[in-house]
């Protein structure tokens, strides 16, 4: 349906691990000298068995059991607190790189193009950011560290069967062409099956937060059925994933337990028969035969983890993906010398070979307001984006004073440009929260810094008409809006957004319908409020409400992709062209005052 | 395994957290029942092993008759096939278990924020219903997952028991007493375990809903240059995650310890005793062998029971946050003895003395716009009011029915992703040319060519590949498709040009004609095609009459249309 985000490859996943390996050397260390002796201490067990055994054969005394068993117990109180220590130094250092990894997302997602996301869709990053954070989490905190418990038991136990005698090598080794050939088999297959249940779970949530957020309209139309066909039809995707999942592990289960189940009886043969022999003594049979019993948990857990791991390799490969998308910015270094800006043979489109624009040039005076004007769909929103360095043009150039405007890192493009447009979006938090991520100054803690914070989010507040129901707020600024809180009319969050603008202050200001949903009063006298505080800054006010071209030094009518005429106000009228039959439509009405 | 998705999920009991996930294992026993038997039959393979391994090294390695050894080698890879494929089909149904709790999970979760509708925004945040939908789904499946592995540790550890009791009434009565004891031992830990998963899981929620925003806000922040302070606050609550996080694993890191050195005590106790046998010679060192083999073995049952116990609680926390979004109610609640809505009539809003006609296209004006979005809410029954339609008031007639009636489209209108045609027809009972029309009065046939393929065309989530005028029209379109008796459109041109608005004000009087249409706008080209104006001030009715009669009669009205400052 839509064009999902990237997913990172093998070699940039492991790329990844080593360098976080690199980044907490020492905390990995830790963990892993915890963990290799927490193993050795459970080792003591087959041998101190082993020992019980070949002693009660030949005669002992209850001293000597005493003494081996209290050995025992020492083996197990280290084991127990090797233990302890080693999973809390795990999850100290695996919580440390989940907040880090999923940080570096939220970073990433922050710096993808603004298309990309919309292309994606909702579910795909908001699956990434939930679930596969999540399935990532839970990987960290007990797959990484059991499958690290499970190597090193494994690769112990296997050292203390060889230390037994070196005839238990030849039953260990009948046993790995089993495991090897069927595990191959099923990491094989195992990648693309897990990416593809993955994505049915994005595509599962994804539905449901339409659902949700149109809840209104699903009840307004009575779409309640259709809405619960669409989750249907998605968990229907979702059970066929699963089962082809499923049905590698019931392929892959059974000739692994084989691979276990063959060591364990040819260590009791061999054993047997070099005994009967008398090349070796009861004890070896018995610890030997307890260590090959006692390697299958280790290696069941390595195994099975590998599964766990290969998933947590999917949902990292998705997450480190976001980082693989091709920057549509390419900063240059370069500065722009003034705050001129300027377009000029400017082509662009959203799909190939369907041109939104085609060829505008447009050259803006520093410090007029330029009206937009023009039909719905003739391209004024995407010349909008244009100018705001959101889309680099396909051909031609958008600059600010000679330097292209996605040359400039973001951070400093804000400086020069910044745009508002109709979306009326919200974010969670408070009111202050909402506003101060229009500001990139560092912030201080100091109480007389926040009083005067606060006075300038007001301050912004009132120039935007906002002060009225601001103050009304029943906790001011500290009130929780968006999403779960208090309810803002869609007039008061476009309000908001300008309030953000007005704190951002950037030299040039591009306003895309930003008051369409105040109504016509309010929206005129907001926009006079706000020329007052942006005085001597660039203006492009793109509308369709006429007065606000009225009101502009000049305006520039956008038709059909191209600019097709600007001027002052009252010379298109002169010169009768689309704008001056535009503004006669709007004021045709024969009892115009 | 059955098919899915379900006809039909139920209707949860969710009286409490624990019944609801009661509920849900009910909905599955049979399932559960086939994943109990083969937990039960994979688990008793593996317990009966170090009996077969302690045979072996008496009578096959010690006593040195290689015939017994050959026997008891056998069988205990017999022993070992029947568990590889008992495992293989419990790990069937575990799967099956899994996706049968989750699937219906999210079957109702989406069912209820469908039926719910309007008030579910209001009430919860799409992060906390998505979430429960999402990163809360494991957790249902794995406590189904988990019950078959159980019921084989209760079984094996009730037969390793009786095994133990009939080698040795002592060591019989340290395992029947001792493993028990040691449960309960592990038991309190897992209160505190519960709290801080809690905890966890709530910081998550929130840090995920702040994730969510950045999709729906990427555009605003890319326009604003947000990005960094938006990531810093992301980052702070990212720490505080990873806070309750470390706290959790401390309390789990205790747990894991507890679950090597309290099974470990048994082991040392159980060796310690039957070492002490042997040496009396009261037992064999097979039999020795085959005892410190059984306590290991118990581990296993051990293991299986604190999973379960984790497993358990961390489900009874996901089904409290189910519960807490099924407790949400639509904001109405229908009367008991519902009366059926007149076929057409007036429609009466006496709180502000509106008066809609049958059959005609009212205007409603305001001079503040919020009150005509209020108007539209009460006209529709969004909000509690005493509207009347006909004889009968909206407040006495079933909610279904009220909305089957009367069609409020405004603003916050959703598009839904699909083809161009279901966003235009989500319901899938217009013909073609019924389509064409509705996308014709709305002055929206420029969308067929803009789009590569024209009524088959994807439109994106919430309509994010229109631009604002696109979807405005599309939602026009789909309310007319819609046909609804009564239609009630609130500023239903605010983002289209004044060409187009033109061309909307003729198609919606052409098409509606005859029907019972009221529109709150203040545009002077749809006011102009409209059969009545109804003025409001401060909430009230000030003046009725056509367009022009109240330009020229009423000067609040004509400064409310004409934007224009005296």
């Amino acid at each position: 349906m839509s064009e999902l985000l990237p997913v990172a490859d093998g070699r940039a996943v492991r790329r990844y691990a080593r360098s976080l390996a690199r980044r907490h050397p020492g905390d990995l260390r830790r963990v892993v000298a915890l963990h290799a002796l927490a193993a050795l201490a459970g080792l003591a067990g087959p041998w101190l068995l082993g020992d019980l055994v070949q002693s009660v054969e030949q005669g002992t005394t209850l001293g000597h059991v005493d003494e081996v068993v209290g050995w025992l117990a020492v083996a197990l109180v280290a084991q127990g607190l090797l233990t302890y220590f080693a999973r809390y130094a795990s999850t100290v250092l695996g919580e440390k790189a989940l907040a880090e990894l999923r940080e570096d997302f939220v970073k990433n997602s922050l710096a993808l193009p603004v298309g990309t996301v919309e292309r994606a869709g909702t579910g795909d990053l908001l699956t990434r950011a939930s679930r596969d954070v999540d399935q990532l989490g839970w990987s960290l905190r007990y797959a990484v560290p059991e499958t690290l418990i499970a190597l090193i038991t494994t690769v112990l136990t296997v050292v203390a069967c060889l230390f037994v005698g070196w005839w238990v090598a030849v039953p260990l080794l009948l046993g790995v062409p089993m495991l090897w050939a069927g595990t191959h088999w099923y990491i094989r297959r195992a990648q693309p099956a897990y990416l593809a249940e993955h994505a049915s779970y994005g595509a599962i949530s994804a539905v449901l937060a339409e659902t949700v957020e149109g809840a209104r309209t699903v009840e307004a139309l009575g779409l309640q059925r259709a809405r619960r066909d669409r989750t249907g039809a998605a968990v229907a995707e979702s059970a066929r994933c699963e089962r082809r999942t499923l049905f590698l592990r019931t392929v892959w289960f059974p000739t692994v337990e084989l691979g276990y189940l063959v060591p364990t009886v040819c260590t009791l043969l061999v054993g047997g028969a070099l005994f009967a022999r008398g090349d070796v003594d009861l004890g070896a049979v018995t610890a030997a035969t307890l260590y090959v019993q006692q390697l299958i948990d280790p290696l069941d857990r390595l195994i099975s983890w590998l599964d766990e791991l290969q998933i947590a390799g999917t949902s990292l490969a998705r997450l480190l993906g976001v980082a693989h998308v091709p920057d549509d910015r390419t900063p240059t270094g370069r500065r722009p010398d003034d705050e001129h800006l300027e377009a000029q043979g400017v082509r662009f489109s959203y799909v190939d070979g369907r041109d939104v624009l085609h060829g505008v040039d447009l050259d803006l005076r520093v410090g007029e307001r330029l009206a937009v004007v023009g039909p719905s769909g003739a391209g004024k929103s995407t010349l909008g984006r244009l100018l705001a360095g959101i889309h680099p043009p396909r051909v031609g150039t958008v600059t600010v004073g000679d330097v292209g405007l996605t040359e400039l890192p973001l951070d400093e493009l804000r400086g020069h440009v910044a745009l508002v447009t109709q979306e009326h979006h919200v974010f969670v938090g408070t009111v202050r929260d909402n506003l101060v991520m229009a500001l990139d100054e560092p912030f201080s803690g100091s109480a007389s810094w926040s009083a005067k914070l606060d006075r300038r989010l007001w301050g912004a507040l009132d120039a935007v008409d906002a002060l009225g129901w601001a103050e009304e707020l029943p906790a001011g600024l500290d009130t929780t809006i968006g999403s779960g809180g208090h309810v803002l009319t869609p007039a008061q969050a476009q309000q908001l957004a300008l309030a953000r603008l007005v704190l951002a202050d950037p030299h040039t200001l591009v306003l895309d319908e930003a008051t369409s949903l105040l109504d016509p009063r309010s929206a005129r006298h907001l926009e006079r409020s706000l020329a007052a505080v942006v005085d001597g800054r660039t203006v492009v006010a793109i509308a369709h409400r006429l007065f606000s071209a009225h009101d502009a030094d000049r305006v520039a009518v956008v038709e059909d992709g191209v600019v097709a005429e600007v001027g002052p106000h009252d010379d298109l009228i002169e010169s009768g062209g689309s704008y001056a039959e535009l503004w006669r439509s709007w004021h045709g009405e024969p009892t115009r005052t | 395994m059955r098919e899915f998705p379900f006809a039909d999920p139920g209707v949860p009991d969710v009286r409490s957290p624990a019944r609801f996930v009661w509920w849900l294992a009910a909905r599955q026993w049979r399932t559960l029942v086939g994943g109990m038997f083969f937990g039960v039959v994979w688990m008793l393979a593996q317990a009966v092993m170090p009996a077969l391994i302690g045979r072996a090294i008496d009578e096959g390695v010690a006593g040195g008759d290689t015939r017994a050894l050959l026997g008891w080698a056998g069988a205990l890879l017999v022993a070992g096939l029947v568990q590889a494929a008992a495992g293989v089909i419990r790990h069937r149904f575990a799967v099956a278990n899994w996706l049968t709790a989750s699937y219906r999970v999210i079957q109702l979760v989406g069912g209820r924020s469908a039926y719910v509708g309007a008030a579910l925004p209001q009430q919860l945040s799409t992060g906390e219903v998505v979430s429960v939908g999402s990163s809360d789904l494991p957790h249902f499946g794995n406590v189904m997952d988990v019950t078959g592995r159980m019921a084989g540790a209760v079984v094996s550890f009730v037969v390793v028991a009786f095994i133990l009791l009939d080698t040795s009434r002592t060591l019989g009565l340290v395992v029947l007493v001792g493993l028990p004891l040691l449960l309960v031992l592990i038991a309190p830990l897992l209160h505190p375990l519960q709290t801080r998963t809690m905890a966890q899981r709530e910081r998550t929620g929130h840090l995920n809903s702040l994730a969510t925003d950045i999709v729906g806000g990427l555009r605003v922040l890319r326009g604003i240059g947000g990005e960094q302070v938006f990531h810093a606050r992301y980052a702070r609550e990212s720490q505080q995650v990873r806070d309750s996080g470390v706290r959790v694993g401390r309390m789990q890191s205790l747990l894991d310890a507890l679950q090597v050195l309290l099974p470990g005590v048994f082991v040392v106790v159980v060796v310690w005793l039957s070492a002490r046998s042997a040496v009396r010679g009261e037992i064999t060192p097979g039999e020795l062998v085959a005892l410190y083999g059984y306590a290991a073995f118990l581990m296993l049952p051990l293991r299986t029971a604190t999973e379960f116990a984790n497993k358990a609680i961390r489900a009874l926390v996901a089904a409290r946050r189910f519960c807490t979004v099924w407790a949400v109610q639509p904001a109405l609640t229908d009367p008991a003895n519902p009366v059926d809505l007149p076929m057409t009539a007036t429609l009466v809003d006496p709180e502000s003395g509106l008066v809609v006609p049958p059959g005609r296209l009212t205007a409603v004006v305001t001079d503040n716009p919020d009150q005509g979005a209020l108007i539209a809410d009460r006209l529709g029954r969004y909000v509690d009011s005493s509207v009347t339609y006909g004889a009968v008031t909206l407040r006495a007639a079933a909610r279904t029915q009220v909305r089957e009636r009367i069609l409020v489209s405004d603003a916050s209108a959703t598009v839904f992703a699909g083809p161009l045609r279901t966003a235009v027809d989500p319901w899938g009972r217009a013909a073609q040319y019924e389509l064409s029309r509705a996308l014709t009065a709305a002055s929206a046939e420029d969308l067929l060519e803009a789009l590569p393929e024209g009524w088959d065309s994807v439109v994106e989530e919430r309509g994010r590949s229109l631009s604002g005028g696109q979807r405005q029209r599309v939602v026009l379109a789909r309310a007319l498709v819609a046909e609804p008796d009564v239609l009630v459109l609130v500023e239903p041109t605010s983002a289209v040009d004044a060409h187009t608005e033109a061309r909307v004000a003729a198609g919606l009087a052409a098409h509606r004609k005859g029907r019972t249409t009221v529109v709150t706008t203040s545009s002077p080209l749809l006011l102009d095609r409209v059969d009545e104006v109804a003025f409001v001030v401060d909430g009230r009715v000030a003046a009725t009459g056509t367009h022009h009669q109240l330009l020229q009669t009423d000067r609040r009205y004509r400064r409310a249309v004409t934007r224009e400052d005296d």
